[in-house]
């Protein structure tokens, strides 16, 4: 029992502490110096950094360089399969240009009309700065999902800058280097996205599975009204950090899964990288002038141009035609005024006239009531005057006073 | 057989290893293009220790400290994770180098998968725990199974080459 404790310390040691003929150091020695590194480097030590850097610099570009058979082996590879599928991707590419075309035109009529609603709201624009890079690594390790880039702080590239393929959403610069910078692509565990998910417009957050594919995080059932339906993965915005409605994936029925979550197809094939676009996004408000998005591409410029002039030459008319219809209006306005004054006019004298038959008519009513009067008094008037001898024990009045007035048109009765 | 031709066998077998195990930290050479979907290899880890085992002398270790460096910058792990774990996986055939007696591919091929389910292990705990990477568990098995696999066809090839170099050749 021993002996065989011995036996495996000393072969042990002899494992570790054993330098070769040609070994400088022992291998206990170069695990304490590794061990060294890696604490230095998770403390951010300068100098370590440093030197991280200039390892850095040296393996990416002697990479790209020893990388070059086995990427001529890949590619053959690749255009041997292109070959065997050309008839069927031919196919399928013909019925897909017809769709397209079609649905191109809608397309860019929803665009302009966004551009004015945004004009509208005064939303803003974000304008990019567009860097163009070569994807000098693309190593597809099994545990991260990263690619190198040929384009460093000297070409101006910062962290968190958005790395687009075409015009689709790959990836964003987590190093930055002097000469070269590596992108997190969206593929890997360690990617959070903002997005939303179209239609529905549900906010989630999205991670890569660390395949082809990504995982839609912080959702809930309740929110996909529809499970079957398909639905397109756009970048929110949400972060401030990039754009929003950066196209990324869609969601199919089939990649529902209750164990992996939602899985997101990505438009673009990750592994197939070879120039990236590494835009930074600044917000600009719009006042007037429409600004047009720096991916855009000139064809898209000069329609855009093209709109902006029809629409000057609208407003010009349209200006013209309010011209006319004001001057109109100003002359239906003095004829109205002057009309208005005469009318004052006539209802001026229609009043004077009004309170004269007024006059008139009281007048009229009062003659009447003397008439009357005078008619009852020749009736009534011995009734009620204190003149009359036969009276004097009831109850008369004087005439001329109002109670005998009073008593003559009572026909008598006081 | 020209000198020349002797010359270029000797440098082969002397430096074969070494150019390769820089040339795959560089290139990190595992078929991922290939897109299928359960299959990754770690094929350094197959180089460093059949060479470890059979041949210590034509791997240095500050060689594979070096590679180590490099395939951390190029997979974009922390610096120096890689090295130590492939000198942990030098110093696990140093020691069956050393209990060995009678070499045999099958017990080479135990104690290889023994040590690389440690080294990933450590791997693993390094930079879920450590370093807060996250990584799939299944990923890591599926790896350790074909590099486990694949060790035996690699011996062989390499075997063969080691044959090869040396006919006609005694370059020992």
């Amino acid at each position: 029992m021993e002996t065989s404790r011995d036996d495996f310390v000393i072969a042990l040691r002899s494992a570790f502490l054993k330098k070769g003929a040609q070994q400088r150091f022992s291998l206990l020695s170069l695990i304490f110096f590794s061990i060294i590194f890696l604490i230095l480097g998770s403390l951010n030590f300068k100098t370590t950094n440093y030197v991280k850097i200039a390892i850095e610099e040296i393996v990416y570009r002697s990479s790209f360089v020893v990388s070059i058979p086995e990427n001529l082996l890949k590619d053959n590879y690749l255009v041997v399969q292109n070959y065997l599928n050309l008839y069927k991707v031919n196919e399928k590419n013909i019925a897909k240009l017809k769709e397209f075309k079609s649905k191109n035109i809608s397309k860019r009529i929803i665009e302009y009309e966004n551009i004015r609603l945004k004009q509208l709201i005064d939303d803003y624009f974000v304008v990019g700065n567009e860097i163009f890079a070569k994807v000098l690594i693309d190593k597809k390790s099994p545990f991260l999902r990263s690619i190198i880039i040929n384009k460093g702080s000297k070409n101006n590239i910062k962290l968190g800058m958005a790395v687009l393929d075409d015009i689709y959403f790959i990836g964003k610069v987590v190093e930055v280097n002097y000469t070269t910078s590596r992108v997190l692509l969206i593929s890997d565990i360690n990617s959070k996205i903002p997005v939303s998910l179209e239609p529905n417009n549900i906010q989630a957050i999205m991670s890569g599975n660390g395949n082809e594919k990504g995982v839609i995080e912080y959702i809930s059932e309740t929110n996909l009204k529809n499970k079957n339906e398909k639905l397109i993965v756009f970048t929110s915005g949400m972060a401030g950090l990039y754009k929003s409605g950066i196209p990324i994936g869609k969601i199919d029925k089939f990649f529902f899964s209750s164990d992996t979550g939602i899985m997101v197809d990505f438009y673009k094939d990750l592994s197939q990288l070879k120039y990236v676009k590494i835009l930074s996004f600044k917000k600009e408000f719009l006042n007037s002038t429409i600004k047009v998005e720096g991916n855009v591409s000139k064809a898209d410029i000069e329609n855009l141009k093209n709109s902006k002039n029809e629409n000057i030459n609208f407003l010009k008319k349209q200006k013209e035609i309010s011209g006319e219809i004001r001057k109109k209006l100003e002359d239906q306005n003095s004829l109205l005024n002057k009309q208005l004054i005469k009318l004052k006019k006539e209802n001026k004298k229609l009043n004077s006239l009004v309170k004269k038959t007024n006059i008139i008519s009281s007048q009229d009513l009062d003659q009447q009531k003397n008439i009357k009067f005078l008619e009852l008094n020749l009736l009534y008037g011995n009734k009620c005057s204190k003149n009359n001898f036969k009276n004097i024990l009831k109850k008369r009045y004087k005439i001329g006073t109002p109670e005998y007035k009073a008593c003559v048109l009572n026909k008598g009765k006081y | 057989m020209s000198s020349s031709t002797k010359n270029i066998k000797l440098f082969l077998y002397k430096n074969f290893p070494v150019i390769f195990l820089f040339v795959v930290a560089l290139n990190e050479t595992d078929f991922n293009y290939l897109n299928l979907k359960y299959f990754s290899f770690n094929f350094s880890y197959i180089l460093i220790f059949y060479y470890s085992v059979k041949r210590s002398q034509s791997l240095g270790y500050i060689y594979i400290f070096i590679a180590g460096l490099f395939n951390d910058v190029v997979v974009g792990t922390p610096l120096g994770l890689s090295s130590l774990i492939y000198l942990i996986l030098c110093g696990a055939a140093a020691y069956l180098r050393n209990i060995t007696l009678r070499p045999s591919l099958i017990k080479d091929g135990i104690f290889f998968l023994i040590t690389i389910l440690i080294t990933n292990s450590l791997l693993f705990i390094a930079l879920n725990f450590i370093f807060d990477y996250e990584l799939q568990l299944f990923d890591q098995i599926i790896n350790i199974t074909f590099t486990f696999l694949l060790y035996f066809l690699f011996s062989i090839i390499f075997n063969f080459c080691e044959n090869y170099l040396m006919s006609n050749n005694n370059v020992r």
